[in-house]
Protein backbone atom coordinates (compact mmCIF):
# COMPACT_ATOMS: atom_id res chain seq x y z
CA UNK A 1 0.00 0.00 0.00
CA UNK A 2 1.32 3.47 -0.91
CA UNK A 3 1.81 6.14 1.74
CA UNK A 4 -1.13 8.10 0.33
CA UNK A 5 -3.28 4.98 0.49
CA UNK A 6 -2.22 4.39 4.08
CA UNK A 7 -3.00 7.98 5.08
CA UNK A 8 -6.40 7.82 3.37
CA UNK A 9 -7.23 4.71 5.37
CA UNK A 10 -6.58 6.67 8.58
CA UNK A 11 -9.45 9.03 7.80
CA UNK A 12 -12.80 8.17 9.38
CA UNK A 13 -15.33 6.97 6.83
CA UNK A 14 -18.69 8.78 6.58
CA UNK A 15 -21.76 7.86 4.55
CA UNK A 16 -22.57 9.83 1.41
CA UNK A 17 -25.88 9.19 -0.26
CA UNK A 18 -26.41 8.65 -3.95
CA UNK A 19 -30.07 7.79 -3.83
CA UNK A 20 -33.53 9.22 -3.48
CA UNK A 21 -35.46 9.78 -0.28
CA UNK A 22 -36.04 6.06 -0.26
CA UNK A 23 -33.79 3.44 -1.89
CA UNK A 24 -33.97 3.78 -5.65
CA UNK A 25 -35.30 1.53 -8.32
CA UNK A 26 -38.37 0.40 -6.44
CA UNK A 27 -40.92 2.48 -8.31
CA UNK A 28 -43.15 0.22 -10.35
CA UNK A 29 -46.65 0.72 -11.77
CA UNK A 30 -47.32 -3.00 -11.59
CA UNK A 31 -49.01 -2.83 -8.18
CA UNK A 32 -51.43 -0.17 -9.46
CA UNK A 33 -52.18 -2.26 -12.55
CA UNK A 34 -52.90 -5.36 -10.47
CA UNK A 35 -55.08 -3.35 -8.09
CA UNK A 36 -57.10 -1.93 -11.02
CA UNK A 37 -57.61 -5.43 -12.43
CA UNK A 38 -58.75 -6.65 -9.00
CA UNK A 39 -61.34 -3.85 -8.91
CA UNK A 40 -62.76 -5.03 -12.25
CA UNK A 41 -62.80 -8.65 -11.09
CA UNK A 42 -64.71 -7.70 -7.94
CA UNK A 43 -67.24 -5.64 -9.93
CA UNK A 44 -67.83 -8.65 -12.21
CA UNK A 45 -68.23 -11.00 -9.25
CA UNK A 46 -70.65 -8.64 -7.51
CA UNK A 47 -72.71 -8.41 -10.72
CA UNK A 48 -72.73 -12.21 -11.03
CA UNK A 49 -73.92 -12.52 -7.45
CA UNK A 50 -76.66 -9.99 -8.06
CA UNK A 51 -77.95 -11.81 -11.16
CA UNK A 52 -78.01 -15.26 -9.54
CA UNK A 53 -81.47 -16.49 -8.49
CA UNK A 54 -82.51 -16.21 -4.85
CA UNK A 55 -81.71 -19.36 -2.89
CA UNK A 56 -84.32 -21.11 -0.79
CA UNK A 57 -81.78 -22.22 1.81
CA UNK A 58 -81.09 -19.52 4.38
CA UNK A 59 -77.48 -20.67 4.83
CA UNK A 60 -76.84 -20.15 1.11
CA UNK A 61 -78.28 -16.66 1.34
CA UNK A 62 -76.02 -15.88 4.28
CA UNK A 63 -73.02 -17.14 2.33
CA UNK A 64 -73.95 -14.87 -0.58
CA UNK A 65 -74.32 -11.88 1.72
CA UNK A 66 -70.99 -12.67 3.32
CA UNK A 67 -69.35 -12.95 -0.11
CA UNK A 68 -70.96 -9.68 -1.20
CA UNK A 69 -69.52 -7.80 1.77
CA UNK A 70 -66.08 -9.33 1.19
CA UNK A 71 -66.13 -8.42 -2.52
CA UNK A 72 -67.09 -4.83 -1.74
CA UNK A 73 -64.31 -4.67 0.84
CA UNK A 74 -61.72 -6.00 -1.63
CA UNK A 75 -62.95 -3.57 -4.31
CA UNK A 76 -62.68 -0.70 -1.83
CA UNK A 77 -59.19 -1.70 -0.65
CA UNK A 78 -57.81 -2.18 -4.15
CA UNK A 79 -59.28 1.06 -5.50
CA UNK A 80 -57.57 2.83 -2.59
CA UNK A 81 -54.30 0.92 -3.19
CA UNK A 82 -54.43 1.85 -6.88
CA UNK A 83 -54.92 5.52 -5.99
CA UNK A 84 -52.05 5.42 -3.48
CA UNK A 85 -49.62 3.75 -5.92
CA UNK A 86 -50.46 6.18 -8.73
CA UNK A 87 -49.97 9.13 -6.38
CA UNK A 88 -46.58 7.76 -5.25
CA UNK A 89 -45.44 7.65 -8.88
CA UNK A 90 -46.74 11.17 -9.38
CA UNK A 91 -45.19 12.77 -6.30
CA UNK A 92 -41.98 10.74 -5.94
CA UNK A 93 -41.03 9.37 -9.34
CA UNK A 94 -42.11 11.67 -12.16
CA UNK A 95 -39.94 14.73 -12.63
CA UNK A 96 -40.08 18.01 -14.59
CA UNK A 97 -38.33 16.43 -17.57
CA UNK A 98 -41.06 13.75 -17.74
CA UNK A 99 -43.75 16.44 -17.65
CA UNK A 100 -42.12 18.25 -20.53
CA UNK A 101 -42.18 15.05 -22.55
CA UNK A 102 -45.69 14.05 -21.42
CA UNK A 103 -47.54 17.32 -20.82
CA UNK A 104 -50.84 15.56 -20.13
CA UNK A 105 -49.36 13.69 -17.13
CA UNK A 106 -50.91 15.88 -14.39
CA UNK A 107 -54.33 15.64 -16.02
CA UNK A 108 -53.97 11.90 -16.56
CA UNK A 109 -53.04 11.29 -12.90
CA UNK A 110 -55.90 13.50 -11.71
CA UNK A 111 -58.44 11.66 -13.87
CA UNK A 112 -57.07 8.24 -12.88
CA UNK A 113 -57.27 8.95 -9.16
CA UNK A 114 -60.80 10.29 -9.69
CA UNK A 115 -61.61 6.98 -11.40
CA UNK A 116 -60.34 5.16 -8.30
CA UNK A 117 -62.86 7.13 -6.23
CA UNK A 118 -65.63 6.47 -8.78
CA UNK A 119 -64.94 2.77 -8.52
CA UNK A 120 -65.21 2.91 -4.76
CA UNK A 121 -68.62 4.55 -5.00
CA UNK A 122 -70.04 2.54 -7.89
CA UNK A 123 -70.40 -0.98 -9.19
CA UNK A 124 -69.84 -0.22 -12.84
CA UNK A 125 -67.88 -2.50 -15.15
CA UNK A 126 -67.27 0.28 -17.68
CA UNK A 127 -65.72 2.50 -14.99
CA UNK A 128 -63.51 -0.37 -13.79
CA UNK A 129 -62.36 -1.01 -17.36
CA UNK A 130 -61.67 2.71 -17.77
CA UNK A 131 -59.49 2.59 -14.65
CA UNK A 132 -57.44 -0.31 -16.02
CA UNK A 133 -56.88 1.55 -19.29
CA UNK A 134 -55.88 4.78 -17.51
CA UNK A 135 -53.38 2.95 -15.27
CA UNK A 136 -51.97 1.17 -18.33
CA UNK A 137 -51.35 4.55 -19.98
CA UNK A 138 -49.46 5.71 -16.85
CA UNK A 139 -47.48 2.43 -16.85
CA UNK A 140 -46.61 2.98 -20.51
CA UNK A 141 -45.36 6.51 -19.76
CA UNK A 142 -43.34 5.09 -16.84
CA UNK A 143 -41.72 2.52 -19.15
CA UNK A 144 -40.86 5.20 -21.69
CA UNK A 145 -39.12 7.28 -19.01
CA UNK A 146 -36.88 4.31 -18.24
CA UNK A 147 -35.52 4.13 -21.82
CA UNK B 1 -12.58 25.55 8.49
CA UNK B 2 -13.13 22.00 7.33
CA UNK B 3 -10.40 19.37 7.31
CA UNK B 4 -8.99 19.31 3.73
CA UNK B 5 -9.90 15.68 3.03
CA UNK B 6 -12.88 13.44 3.83
CA UNK B 7 -13.43 9.79 3.17
CA UNK B 8 -16.96 8.66 2.26
CA UNK B 9 -18.69 5.39 1.58
CA UNK B 10 -21.30 5.61 -1.22
CA UNK B 11 -24.85 4.39 -0.57
CA UNK B 12 -27.32 4.12 -3.45
CA UNK B 13 -27.38 3.81 -7.23
CA UNK B 14 -27.68 7.34 -8.55
CA UNK B 15 -23.99 7.67 -9.48
CA UNK B 16 -23.76 4.39 -11.38
CA UNK B 17 -21.72 3.42 -13.32
CA UNK B 18 -18.99 5.70 -11.90
CA UNK B 19 -19.62 4.87 -8.24
CA UNK B 20 -21.13 1.61 -7.15
CA UNK B 21 -22.84 1.28 -3.77
CA UNK B 22 -20.23 0.42 -1.15
CA UNK B 23 -17.36 2.14 -2.93
CA UNK B 24 -15.28 4.62 -0.96
CA UNK B 25 -14.23 8.02 -2.26
CA UNK B 26 -11.93 10.76 -1.09
CA UNK B 27 -12.93 14.40 -1.35
CA UNK B 28 -10.73 17.49 -1.32
CA UNK B 29 -12.71 19.98 0.71
CA UNK B 30 -10.60 23.01 -0.15
CA UNK B 31 -10.79 22.48 -3.92
CA UNK B 32 -13.20 25.32 -4.45
CA UNK B 33 -11.17 27.80 -2.38
CA UNK B 34 -8.69 27.79 -5.25
CA UNK B 35 -10.96 27.36 -8.27
CA UNK B 36 -14.63 27.63 -9.14
CA UNK B 37 -16.67 24.44 -9.36
CA UNK B 38 -16.73 23.29 -12.97
CA UNK B 39 -19.20 21.38 -15.10
CA UNK B 40 -18.36 17.69 -14.78
CA UNK B 41 -16.98 17.92 -11.23
CA UNK B 42 -18.32 15.21 -8.93
CA UNK B 43 -19.09 16.87 -5.62
CA UNK B 44 -20.39 16.03 -2.18
CA UNK B 45 -23.11 18.50 -1.27
CA UNK B 46 -25.21 19.04 1.80
CA UNK B 47 -28.97 19.04 1.19
CA UNK B 48 -31.47 19.07 4.04
CA UNK B 49 -28.75 18.02 6.49
CA UNK B 50 -27.73 15.03 4.40
CA UNK B 51 -24.51 14.65 2.42
CA UNK B 52 -25.12 13.43 -1.11
CA UNK B 53 -22.85 12.90 -4.10
CA UNK B 54 -23.76 14.28 -7.55
CA UNK B 55 -22.16 15.68 -10.69
CA UNK B 56 -22.31 19.37 -11.63
CA UNK B 57 -24.21 19.43 -14.87
CA UNK B 58 -24.61 23.12 -15.57
CA UNK B 59 -24.12 26.52 -14.07
CA UNK B 60 -27.29 28.55 -13.59
CA UNK B 61 -27.66 32.14 -12.54
CA UNK B 62 -29.07 30.95 -9.21
CA UNK B 63 -26.47 28.26 -8.49
CA UNK B 64 -25.10 24.93 -9.60
CA UNK B 65 -27.39 22.36 -11.20
CA UNK B 66 -26.32 18.90 -10.01
CA UNK B 67 -27.57 15.56 -11.25
CA UNK B 68 -26.83 11.88 -10.70
CA UNK B 69 -25.15 10.06 -13.59
CA UNK B 70 -27.87 7.41 -13.32
CA UNK B 71 -30.63 9.97 -13.90
CA UNK B 72 -33.69 7.68 -13.69
CA UNK B 73 -32.67 6.67 -10.16
CA UNK B 74 -31.53 9.99 -8.82
CA UNK B 75 -33.00 12.76 -6.72
CA UNK B 76 -31.10 15.92 -7.56
CA UNK B 77 -31.46 19.51 -8.80
CA UNK B 78 -34.42 18.37 -10.89
CA UNK B 79 -36.19 18.04 -7.52
CA UNK B 80 -34.51 20.46 -5.11
CA UNK B 81 -33.31 23.04 -7.66
CA UNK B 82 -29.83 24.47 -8.22
CA UNK B 83 -27.61 24.61 -5.15
CA UNK B 84 -25.51 27.42 -3.76
CA UNK B 85 -21.70 27.09 -3.75
CA UNK B 86 -21.78 27.14 0.07
CA UNK B 87 -23.61 23.77 -0.03
CA UNK B 88 -20.64 22.08 -1.72
CA UNK B 89 -18.70 20.15 0.91
CA UNK B 90 -15.90 18.87 -1.33
CA UNK B 91 -14.84 17.61 -4.71
CA UNK B 92 -14.34 13.89 -5.26
CA UNK B 93 -10.72 13.34 -6.26
CA UNK B 94 -10.04 9.65 -5.68
CA UNK B 95 -11.99 6.41 -5.61
CA UNK B 96 -10.48 4.57 -2.65
CA UNK B 97 -11.73 1.13 -3.63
Amino acid sequence: MSLAGFLIKLLPVKPVFAHCDIPCGIYDPHTAQLAAKTVLKMVQKINELDSSPAKPDQNDNLTDRNNFVRMVMVKEEHAELCKKEVLILWTDYFKDEHLKKFPNLHDLIWKTTKLCSDNKRMIDEAKAQELIEAVDVIADIFEQTKK
Amino acid sequence: MRFPFSRYKVYGNSMLPVFKPGQEVLTFNWAHFFSRPKIGDIVVIKVKGKEIVKRIQKLCKDGYFVQGDNAPESTDSRDFGPIDKSKIVGKVIVVVR
